[in-house]
C-alpha cells in the first residue's frame, strides 16, 4: 500500500514536471505529447511488458493538469499584440505590454489552483451522485444545445464600430466590418473543419495529431506573424511581490471559471475558450483580475476535469483527447482508480503551481534579452518544426490555410472564438445528421 | 438584462413545448434555436440595426487631449434650451473620448434635477475592460456646470458614465408644462420591444415554419420583454399604438451581476425540468422541489455564505449606468 502511494507521487510529479517543462514551448499541446507516450504504453504491452495502471494514470494526470496550468506562459508572454491589435486581446496580454505580465500569468495560475480546488473538493465528492443523473436525461439532446450554442456565439458579438459620424449607411458598414468578419471566420473554419473531417491531407496515421495544425493556424501563427511586421516591443517587465488578491475575488473567479470549464468538459465539442464566454457572460464579471482568474479556473477545469469525468464511476463518460487516448489503454473500474486520480489532480496543481513562478521568470528572462520581433521568430521556427514532425507537408498546408483564417480576426478586430467553427460546425451537423449530406454538397465524399 | 439572460430565457421558453422537445429528441433543433434567437432579438434589432441609423440633432465631442467638462456642460444645456421650444425630441449624443487603440478617457454627466444644473466631471483613462489607467486622473479636479434652462424630468439614472465603445444619446422632450423630459437612449427598447412586434415575427415564422414555430418565436421574445420590464428603462410594449416606454419596475438593473446569474441559472433549471419530464425510460427520479433544492438552493446558499464570510464589513457601491450594461461583457466581446 505504501509502496503504491509513493509511487502514485512519484510518477505524478514526473509528470508534471514534465508537461511543465514543455508548456512552455509555444504550439505544443499536452494532447500531442500524451499521444507519444499513449503509442509508447502499446509499444511496451506488446513487448510483453505490464505497466500498473498506478503508474500510467497519474502520469498522465500529471501531464494534463501541468500543462493546462502552464500553458498561459507562452499564451501571455509569447503571444504579445501590437497597440493596434490589442483590442482584441485578452488582459493578460495587457497585462504584459503595461509590464505586467508576470502578474497577468500567476493570476491565471492561482486560477487554475482554484479550478484544482474545485474539481478535487467540490465536484469530485458529488459527481458519481450527480452527474449519472444530468447525463441520462440530456444525452438525447446534445446535440440542439450544441447549435444554440453557435447561435449564441454568432449572434452576441459586439460591433466594434461605427461609433461615431452621422447616421446611415456608412456608420452601420462601418460597424458590420468587423461583425462581417467574425461571420465570415466561423463559416470558413466550419468549411476547414468539414474537410479535415472529410478528406484531410493529413495522414490517418497520425489520427492523434489531425486537427493540431489547424489549431496552431487559427490561433498561434497569427500572432507571431503580426509580432514580426509590427515588430512590437514589449517594455521591462515587473516581477511583482504580491497579486493584491483576497478570498471574494478568487471565489467569484472560481465560480464563474468552474462553471464555463465545467460545461465545456461536460457537453461535447465546447471548448474551456466558450464555455469562458458563456460563463463571463452569466455571471457578468467586470472586474479584470476576476476575468483573467477566471479564463485560468475555466481552462483547468475543461482539461483536467473531461480527463477526470472518464473515471467517475456510473457515468461512462469520455469527453476530451486525453480520455480518448486512455479508454484506448485502460477502461477504469472502480472509486480506487477515481480516487487516485482525484490524488494525482490535487498534488500535480500543488507542484505546476509551484513551478509557474520559476518558468514565468525565465520566459520573461528571455522576452527581455532576445527582442521581441526575434522571440516571435523563435516561436514560428518551433511551431513549424513540430507542425512537420508531426503532420509532414500535410499538416502544413493546413497550418497555412488555417493560418489565413486565423487573420481575419486579428486584422479586424472581430472576436477569435469563431475560429472554432472548425469545431462546432461540422460536429453539430453531424450530430443532428446532416453532416454527411452537406459534405455531398461540397464533394468531399 | 444581458444578452445572454435574454437568450437563455428565450430557450427556457421554447422547452416548455412539447413540439420542441420531441422535435429535439428527434434530431430536429430548430424550435429551440428559434426560442434562442427571438430571446435576444429585440436587442440584436437595437444594437446591431437601429441605432446605426438613429440621427441626432447635438453631437458632444471632446478634445481627447484636452477634454473641457465646461464646454460639454454647455452643449447639454443647449440642447436642453432647445427641447424647451423646439417642439419635438431634441436628440443629443455624448462621444466617447478614444486615446489609443485599448484606452479611453472616460467622463461623467449628472443631471441635477433639484439645482436645474448639468455637472460634468473628466475621469480618468480607463482600458476596454473599464479598469482606470493608474495616475491618468486629470491633474485639477474640475467640474463643468451649467444652469438648465428649464426644470428636467428624469425617467432613469441622473448619473450617466461616457468611456467605451459607443456614448450614449439622450433624446430631450418638453412636457407641455414647462419641463423638458430626460429619455436616456431613446433608440433603444422602442418600437423593437414591442408585443406586436413579437407577433409580426411570429407570423412569418408562421409562414415560414408551422404554428408551432410561431408560438416559440412568441414566447421568446415574449419573455424578452417582460424581463426588461423588471428594470428601470422600461420598453414600449405596445407599439404602434403607444409611442412611448413604460417605465420599469425598479426591481433590478440591467447590468447587475446577481439577477442575470439567477436569471441564467433558473432558466436552466427549467429547461433541464422539461426535458427530465418529457424523457421516457428514465433510471432516476426526482421532483421538482428536489431538483430546485439541490439545483439552486444548496450550491447558491453555499455561495452566499462563503461570499458573505469574505466579504463582511465591505459596502457595495453603485456605479453609474452604462450602454455597453445593455448588451453584452466588454471582456469577450
Amino acid at each position: 500500500m505504501m509502496l503504491n502511494i509513493l509511487t502514485v507521487l512519484g510518477v505524478t510529479i514526473l509528470g508534471t514536471v514534465l508537461s511543465c517543462t514543455i508548456s512552455v514551448l509555444p504550439a505544443l499541446h499536452a494532447y500531442n505529447v500524451l499521444g507519444a507516450l499513449v503509442l509508447l504504453f502499446y509499444w511496451l504491452i506488446e513487448k510483453g511488458m505490464s505497466i500498473p495502471s498506478e503508474v500510467f494514470l497519474p502520469f498522465m494526470a500529471g501531464i494534463v493538469v501541468g500543462w493546462s496550468m502552464l500553458n498561459t506562459i507562452p499564451s501571455i508572454l509569447l503571444g504579445a499584440p501590437d497597440e493596434s491589435a490589442m483590442f482584441t486581446v485578452l488582459p493578460g496580454q495587457k497585462y504584459l505590454m503595461s509590464g505586467r505580465g508576470y502578474e497577468g500569468t500567476m493570476m491565471t495560475g492561482v486560477g487554475g489552483l482554484a479550478g484544482v480546488f474545485f474539481l478535487v473538493c467540490v465536484v469530485g465528492p458529488f459527481a458519481p451522485r450527480v452527474l449519472p443523473v444530468v447525463q441520462g436525461v440530456l444525452r438525447p439532446h446534445m446535440h440542439w444545445i450544441l447549435w444554440v450554442i453557435i447561435t449564441y456565439i454568432l449572434m452576441s458579438e459586439w460591433p466594434k464600430g461605427g461609433n461615431r459620424g452621422p447616421a446611415g449607411l456608412a456608420k452601420f458598414a462601418d460597424a458590420w466590418r468587423s461583425l462581417g468578419a467574425g461571420l465570415a471566420t466561423f463559416f470558413l473554419s466550419g468549411l476547414l473543419g468539414f474537410i479535415l473531417l472529410y478528406r484531410s491531407p493529413v495522414s490517418v496515421d497520425m489520427a492523434f495529431q489531425n486537427i493540431m495544425p489547424a489549431f496552431v493556424g487559427l490561433f498561434a501563427v497569427p500572432w507571431c506573424l503580426l509580432n514580426m511586421i509590427s515588430g512590437a516591443n514589449v517594455p521591462p517587465q515587473r516581477i511583482a511581490h504580491s497579486l493584491e488578491l483576497n478570498g471574494d475575488l478568487i471565489l467569484r473567479s472560481a465560480a464563474a471559471g468552474g462553471l464555463g470549464g465545467g460545461f465545456a468538459a461536460f457537453f461535447p465539442v465546447i471548448t474551456g475558450g466558450i464555455g469562458g464566454l458563456l460563463a463571463g457572460h452569466a455571471t457578468a464579471q467586470r472586474d479584470e483580475k476576476v476575468f483573467i482568474m477566471s479564463q485560468g479556473v475555466s481552462k483547468l477545469v475543461y482539461y483536467v476535469g473531461s480527463f477526470m469525468l472518464l473515471f467517475v464511476p456510473g457515468l461512462g463518460l469520455t469527453r476530451g483527447g486525453a480520455a480518448w487516448m486512455m479508454k484506448g489503454l485502460y477502461v477504469p473500474r472502480s472509486y480506487y482508480d477515481y480516487f487516485m486520480v482525484l490524488g494525482a489532480i490535487a498534488i500535480s496543481g500543488a507542484v505546476a503551481f509551484l513551478m509557474m513562478g520559476p518558468l514565468t521568470r525565465a520566459t520573461i528572462r528571455f522576452i527581455e534579452k532576445v527582442h521581441y520581433r526575434n522571440a516571435s521568430l523563435v516561436a514560428l521556427v518551433i511551431i513549424l518544426a513540430i507542425v512537420y514532425l508531426m503532420t509532414g507537408w500535410g499538416g502544413i498546408l493546413v497550418m497555412i490555410v488555417a493560418t489565413g483564417i486565423g487573420l481575419i480576426p486579428v486584422l479586424f478586430a472581430s472576436r477569435r472564438l469563431n475560429c472554432l467553427g472548425i469545431l462546432l460546425l461540422p460536429i453539430a451537423c453531424n450530430m443532428s445528421g446532416f453532416g454527411q449530406q452537406i459534405a455531398m454538397w461540397l464533394r468531399l465524399i | 438584462m444581458k444578452g445572454i439572460s435574454h437568450f437563455v430565457s428565450g430557450v427556457m421558453a421554447a422547452s416548455f413545448c412539447p413540439w420542441a422537445v420531441r422535435a429535439a429528441a428527434e434530431g430536429n433543433p430548430l424550435y429551440f434555436i428559434l426560442g434562442g434567437a427571438f430571446g435576444i432579438l429585440p436587442d440584436t434589432i437595437d444594437f446591431k440595426f437601429y441605432r446605426f441609423f438613429y440621427r441626432h440633432d447635438f453631437y458632444v465631442d471632446p478634445d481627447p487631449q484636452n477634454p473641457d467638462p465646461q464646454a460639454i456642460a454647455d452643449e447639454l444645456a443647449r440642447a436642453v434650451d432647445k427641447a424647451r421650444t423646439a417642439g419635438r425630441a431634441v436628440r443629443i449624443k455624448l462621444n466617447t473620448v478614444r486615446m489609443g487603440a485599448d484606452y479611453w478617457r472616460q467622463y461623467i454627466v449628472r443631471f441635477d434635477a433639484e439645482n436645474q444644473e448639468v455637472q460634468v466631471r473628466i475621469g480618468p483613462v480607463v482600458n476596454t475592460g473599464q479598469v482606470p489607467v493608474p495616475n491618468s486622473e486629470p491633474a485639477e479636479r474640475k467640474i463643468g456646470r451649467a444652469r438648465l434652462a428649464a426644470p428636467i424630468v428624469q425617467t432613469y439614472d441622473a448619473t450617466t458614465r461616457v468611456d467605451i465603445f459607443d456614448g450614449p444619446t439622450f433624446a430631450l422632450e418638453a412636457d407641455g408644462q414647462g419641463r423638458v423630459v430626460l429619455h436616456f437612449l431613446p433608440w433603444h427598447r422602442n418600437w423593437s420591444h414591442s408585443f406586436f412586434v413579437g407577433a409580426a415575427w411570429a407570423l412569418l415564422g408562421w409562414l415560414l415554419w408551422s404554428w408551432q414555430a410561431a408560438v416559440v418565436i412568441m414566447a421568446g421574445y415574449a419573455a424578452h420583454l417582460l424581463e426588461d420590464q423588471l428594470g428601470f428603462m422600461g420598453s414600449n410594449l405596445f407599439f404602434p399604438i403607444t409611442k412611448r416606454r413604460f417605465i420599469g419596475l425598479h426591481v433590478m438593473r440591467s447590468g447587475d451581476a446577481v439577477p442575470n446569474f439567477s436569471a441564467v441559472w433558473l432558466s436552466c433549471l427549467l429547461i433541464f425540468w422539461n426535458l427530465y419530464r418529457m424523457t421516457p425510460d428514465l433510471l432516476y427520479h426526482f421532483n421538482f422541489l428536489q431538483l430546485i433544492f439541490f439545483g439552486a438552493v444548496l450550491p447558491i446558499g453555499l455561495f452566499g455564505l462563503v461570499h458573505w464570510l469574505l466579504t463582511r464589513g465591505d459596502k457595495g457601491r453603485e456605479g453609474p449606468v452604462e450602454l455597453e450594461d445593455e448588451f453584452g461583457d466588454t471582456m469577450t466581446s
